[in-house]
C-alpha cells in the first residue's frame, strides 16, 4: 500500500531465543500426548471423552488463532475499540447450536458434515457438501497460513545473507517454512495432541493478550489517559452503520454475526471434532456456553487490545508510532513498543503458537473429511482386499497423516488468493460472505426443516451458486439492494454485505424448490423411466451452469441460464434419487432428537433419570465379548441405572479432563460395592492406571 | 509519557461534531432487534421441536436461564459501553454492576449440577 509504514527486523536475539524455547517446548507437550492416539478416532476425535474446561481452552486458542491478533489489531488501529464487534455477536444462533445441531452430531455419530448430508440427504449432496467443505476449510487453512506470515514478516531481517548467497524474506517464503513446521507437529500428534497444546496454548494466549493490553495502559499512564486519548466514535463498540466500505456494522452484522457464527458453529469441521471430543452432549453445551459469554468478551480485549494502544500512542507519540503504520503490522510493532525484550519474543511466540494451532486443527479437520468422504468412499466402491480391523485403522491412520502433508500444501496455495487484500481482516470477510452461504443455509434448513429434500439442497447448493457467481459479476444491479446504504469499492465490491445478497438466493432457492416439490414429483413421475429426456435435462442444466460461471453471453442470457438451473436440477435429482422424508430424517433433524438418542444408545430408550456419580477401584476380569463394565446393585441403584444403560468411566483425577476414560455399557450387577470389574482392553483404552480410583457416571 | 495537552489535541483532532447515532445505538438497536428475533425464533422451534424441553428436564430448565441471561448480559454490556463512551459514566457504571451479578448468576447456573437428560 501506498504512503504506509512497514517494518523488518524487529525485536532482538533474546526475543528469537525465546520463541524457539517456547516452540520447542510446546512441540514436545504436544508429542507425549500425541502417544495417546492409537486409532483415527482417536487421531481424530479424541476419543469422546474429555471434559468441558478442556474443550473450552483448546476452543479459545483455535477460537482466537482464526480470528488473530493480527487482523484485530489493524482494526482496532484503524477503527477504534469496534474491532469487538465480531467477537460480540454470536449469541443469538446458540438456540440453535446448543438444542439443534450439537446433540444430532453427537447422538447420530457423523463423522464429518459431507456424511450428515449423505444420511439426511443422498450421496450427491455429500459429494457437492465435500467439495464446497473442502474448498471451505483449505481457504480457512490458506488464510491462516497468511495471517502467520505476516505476523513474522516484521520480525525478519528484509534478507538472509549466508556466505556470498543473498536470500530476499518474502511473504510466500515465510509462510513455507511455517507450514513445514506446522505440518510435521499436526502429522505426528493428531486430535490429541492438539487439544492438550491448545490447553497450553489458549491459557498462554489469554495471559499474553492482556498482559500487553496491561502493559500498553501502564506505558500510557493509566486507563484513564488511554481513555481520554481516544476520539468518541474509537470508543464506541460498534462500528458505523454503513461506511466505510472496508468497515462497516450492517455488512459486518451478516458477514460475521449470521453467516460467520453459523460457519463457525455448524460447518467447521475442527470446531464440530472439538465437541465430538467432549465426554457428552451436556459438557459441549457448557464448553460453548462459557467459551461464548466469558472468553469471547475477554479474547475481544486480548485480540484488539494492542490496536486500540496503538492508536492512543499514535495520537500521544506520533513520532513514536506513526498515524500510517501498516495494520497488519500493528501488533507487533505495538507489541515491540511496549514490552521489553524477552517479553516481546514471549508475546510473539504465543501469538504464532495460536496461529498455528488454528492450523493444526483445521489441517487435522480436513484430512478428517478427506478419510472420511473421499478415501473410504473411493475403497468401499474398488471393493477392498479382506483386512482386520486394527488393519484397517493402521492404514486409515497412515492415510490421515499423508493427507494432512498434502492438505497444508494445500493451504500454502491457498494464500495465492487472498494476499492481494488490503488487510487480512477484509480478505477473510470475503471469503466468509462467499463460500459460508451455501454450506450454512443447506446445513441450517437440513437440521430445522423437514420437508428440505435432496432436490433442494442440491438445488441451493447449484442454484445459490450460480446466482451468487452472478451476484459477484453484478454487484452494483443484483447486491445493490440489499446494500443497507454502503457505498460500492469497485476494488472489492461490497466484501461482506454480499454475505447477506448470498444468504437470501440460497435460502430463496432452497425454499422454492421445496414448495415445488409436488410439481417436481409429477414431472418426474412422467420422465423417470425415459432416460432420454432425463439425459436431456441433465445437459440443459449443466450447459445452463457453465453458462453462468464461464459468463457466457449477456446478463440477461445468465439470469436465464440461473433460472434453468434452478428449475431443472431439481427435476432431475427428483427423478433419479429414491428419499423417504420419514427415514432420512430420522435422529437428524431438531424434530427427532428422541429418535437420535434412542439410535445412539443402540435402539434401546434412554434412561434419563437422574443418579449421582459413583467412585470405584477397578478389577480386570476376562472380555465378556460385549464389552461391558459390572458394578454392584447398591451402586446401579445409586446410579440409577439399569443393565443396558450408557456408561462414562473416568480417571478419579479432574484435572485429567478426562484423558484417561471410557464409554462403555452398563452389565448385569454384582454384590461387591465400590468396585467396577472391567477387562484389559477397557484398561489399556482408557489408560487406566494400577490402583488409582475411577468413577462411573450413567449418560443414558 | 503522556500529557493533558495531548489528550487535547487527540480529541480536538478526531471528534468532529456530528452525531454517533449511526456509530451507537442505530447498530445497537439493528443488532438486538434482528438478532433478538433470530433468537426468539431459535428458542421457540427448538421448544416447538421437542428437542428443548425445560418444562420436564431440570438441565433444560437451567439452559433457557443460561440463554436468557445470556442475551441480557450482551445486551447491557454494549449499552453500558456505549454509555461509557458518550460520557454518561453514570449509567455506565449502573450497567456495569448489571452485568457483573449477570455473570455471576450465569456462572453459577451453568456450573450448578441439575437431574435430568443430556
Amino acid at each position: 500500500m501506498d504512503g504506509v509504514t512497514t517494518f523488518h527486523s524487529i525485536g532482538s536475539s533474546l526475543d528469537w531465543i525465546v520463541m524457539i524455547v517456547y516452540f520447542a517446548a510446546i512441540m514436545l507437550f504436544g508429542s507425549y500426548f500425541g502417544r495417546y492416539t492409537k486409532s483415527t478416532s482417536d487421531f481424530f476425535f479424541g476419543g469422546r471423552r474429555f471434559a468441558w474446561w478442556l474443550i473450552t481452552m483448546s476452543i479459545v486458542a483455535t477460537g482466537v488463532g482464526s480470528h488473530s491478533f493480527v487482523k484485530y489489531s489493524a482494526k482496532g488501529f484503524e477503527h477504534g475499540m469496534s474491532s469487538s464487534i465480531t467477537y460480540l455477536n454470536d449469541w443469538f444462533i446458540f438456540p440453535f447450536f446448543l438444542f439443534g445441531w450439537l446433540p444430532i452430531i453427537v447422538y447420530s455419530r457423523v463423522r464429518s458434515i459431507p456424511e450428515y448430508f449423505e444420511k439426511r440427504f443422498s450421496p450427491s449432496a455429500r459429494f457437492l457438501a465435500t467439495i464446497l467443505l473442502l474448498l471451505y476449510m483449505v481457504g480457512y487453512i490458506g488464510i491462516g497460513f497468511l495471517t502467520l506470515g505476516k505476523a513474522l514478516i516484521p520480525m525478519l531481517p528484509e534478507a538472509f545473507h549466508l556466505g556470498g548467497l543473498t536470500l530476499p524474506v518474502t511473504l510466500m517464503g515465510a509462510i513455507i517454512v511455517v507450514a513445514i513446521v506446522t505440518g510435521i507437529y499436526i502429522t505426528f500428534g493428531g486430535q490429541t495432541a492438539v487439544i492438550f497444546t491448545d490447553l497450553a496454548q489458549g491459557a498462554i494466549l489469554l495471559f499474553a493478550g492482556l498482559m500487553l493490553f496491561g502493559l500498553g495502559l501502564v506505558y500510557l499512564g493509566g486507563f484513564h489517559h488511554f481513555w481520554d486519548l481516544l476520539p468518541v466514535g474509537w470508543r464506541l463498540p460498534f462500528p458505523d452503520f454503513n461506511k466505510p466500505p472496508d468497515f462497516n456494522f450492517a455488512g459486518i452484522f451478516w458477514q460475521d454475526g449470521i453467516a460467520g457464527t453459523i460457519g463457525f458453529l455448524f460447518l467447521n469441521q475442527g470446531l464440530i471434532m472439538r465437541f465430538m471430543a467432549c465426554k457428552n452432549v451436556d459438557e459441549g453445551r457448557k464448553a460453548a456456553a462459557v467459551n461464548v459469554l466469558l472468553v469471547m468478551p475477554l479474547s475481544a480485549i486480548v485480540v484488539g487490545g494492542a490496536g486500540w494502544i496503538g492508536k492512543a500512542i499514535s495520537v500521544a507519540h506520533p513520532n513514536v508510532l506513526a498515524p500510517n503504520t501498516s495494520p497488519d503490522q500493528v501488533f507487533v510493532v505495538v507489541a515491540n513498543i511496549i514490552a521489553s525484550p524477552g517479553v516481546f519474543g514471549f508475546v510473539m511466540a504465543a501469538l504464532v503458537a495460536a496461529l498455528m494451532s488454528t492450523v493444526d486443527t483445521l489441517i487435522n479437520a480436513t484430512a478428517a473429511i478427506f478419510i472420511n468422504d473421499i478415501y473410504r468412499p473411493v475403497k468401499r466402491f474398488l471393493k477392498e482386499r479382506k483386512v482386520t480391523t486394527r488393519q484397517r485403522d493402521r492404514e486409515e491412520l497412515f492415510a490421515a497423516r499423508v493427507a494432512s502433508v498434502g492438505i497444508t500444501i494445500l493451504g500454502v496455495v491457498a494464500v495465492l488468493a487472498f494476499k492481494n487484500f488490503p488487510t487480512v481482516y477484509e480478505a477473510h470477510g470475503y471469503f466468509h460472505s462467499t463460500l459460508t452461504p451455501p454450506l450454512a443455509v443447506a446445513v441450517f434448513l437440513g437440521i430445522f426443516w423437514k420437508r428440505f429434500t435432496p432436490a433442494a439442497v442440491i438445488a441451493t447448493f447449484l442454484g445459490g451458486v450460480a446466482l451468487m457467481i452472478l451476484g459477484a459479476r453484478y454487484p452494483g444491479i443484483l447486491i445493490a439492494p440489499f446494500d443497507h446504504g454502503i457505498a460500492m469499492n469497485p476494488d472489492h465490491p461490497f466484501s461482506y454485505i454480499r454475505a447477506l445478497y448470498n444468504t437470501v438466493v440460497c435460502s430463496g432457492v432452497g425454499v422454492l424448490t421445496v414448495w415445488t416439490t409436488g410439481w417436481q414429483r409429477g414431472v418426474a413421475a412422467r420422465v423417470k423411466d425415459r432416460t432420454k429426456i432425463l439425459v436431456a435435462l441433465t445437459a440443459v442444466g449443466v450447459l445452463s451452469f457453465l453458462v453462468v460461471a464461464m459468463g457466457w453471453g449477456s446478463f440477461e442470457v445468465e439470469i436465464l441460464a440461473a433460472a434453468l438451473v434452478v428449475v431443472v436440477i431439481p427435476l432431475v435429482v427428483t427423478a433419479t434419487t429414491s428419499y423417504d422424508e420419514e427415514e432420512n430424517t430420522r435422529g437428524l433433524t431438531v424434530w427427532s432428537i428422541d429418535a437420535a438418542k434412542r439410535m445412539f444408545k443402540g435402539g434401546r430408550t434412554p434412561n434419563e433419570f437422574g443418579g449421582e456419580p459413583v467412585p470405584v477401584s477397578w478389577k480386570l476380569i476376562d472380555d465378556d465379548g460385549e464389552g461391558r463394565i459390572y458394578l454392584s446393585a447398591e451402586d446401579m441403584e445409586t446410579l440409577e441405572a439399569s443393565p443396558g444403560d450408557l456408561v462414562y468411566l473416568c480417571d478419579r483425577r479432574g484435572w485429567l479432563g478426562g484423558l484417561k476414560s471410557i464409554h462403555s455399557v452398563f452389565g448385569e450387577p454384582h454384590d461387591e460395592p465400590g468396585v467396577v470389574f472391567v477387562n484389559e482392553d477397557q484398561v489399556e483404552h482408557g489408560l487406566f492406571a494400577e490402583g488409582r480410583p475411577l468413577v462411573a457416571t450413567k449418560e443414558m | 509519557m503522556y500529557s493533558t495537552h495531548l489528550a487535547a489535541a487527540g480529541g480536538a483532532l478526531y471528534d468532529c461534531p456530528m452525531s454517533y447515532f449511526s456509530h451507537s445505538w442505530l447498530p445497537f438497536i439493528y443488532q438486538y432487534g434482528l438478532g433478538g428475533i433470530i433468537f426468539i425464533i431459535g428458542i421457540v422451534l427448538t421448544l416447538k421441536a421437542g428437542s428443548f424441553s425445560p418444562r420436564t428436564n431440570a438441565k433444560h430448565k437451567k439452559w433457557l436461564s443460561i440463554l436468557i441471561l445470556g442475551f441480557v448480559w450482551y445486551l447491557v454490556m454494549h449499552g453500558a459501553w456505549i454509555l461509557a463512551a458518550l460520557g454518561h459514566e453514570g449509567w455506565a457504571v449502573a450497567g456495569g454492576v448489571v452485568v457483573m451479578v449477570l455473570a455471576v448468576i450465569t456462572t453459577w447456573l451453568t456450573f450448578h449440577r441439575s437431574r435430568g437428560a443430556v
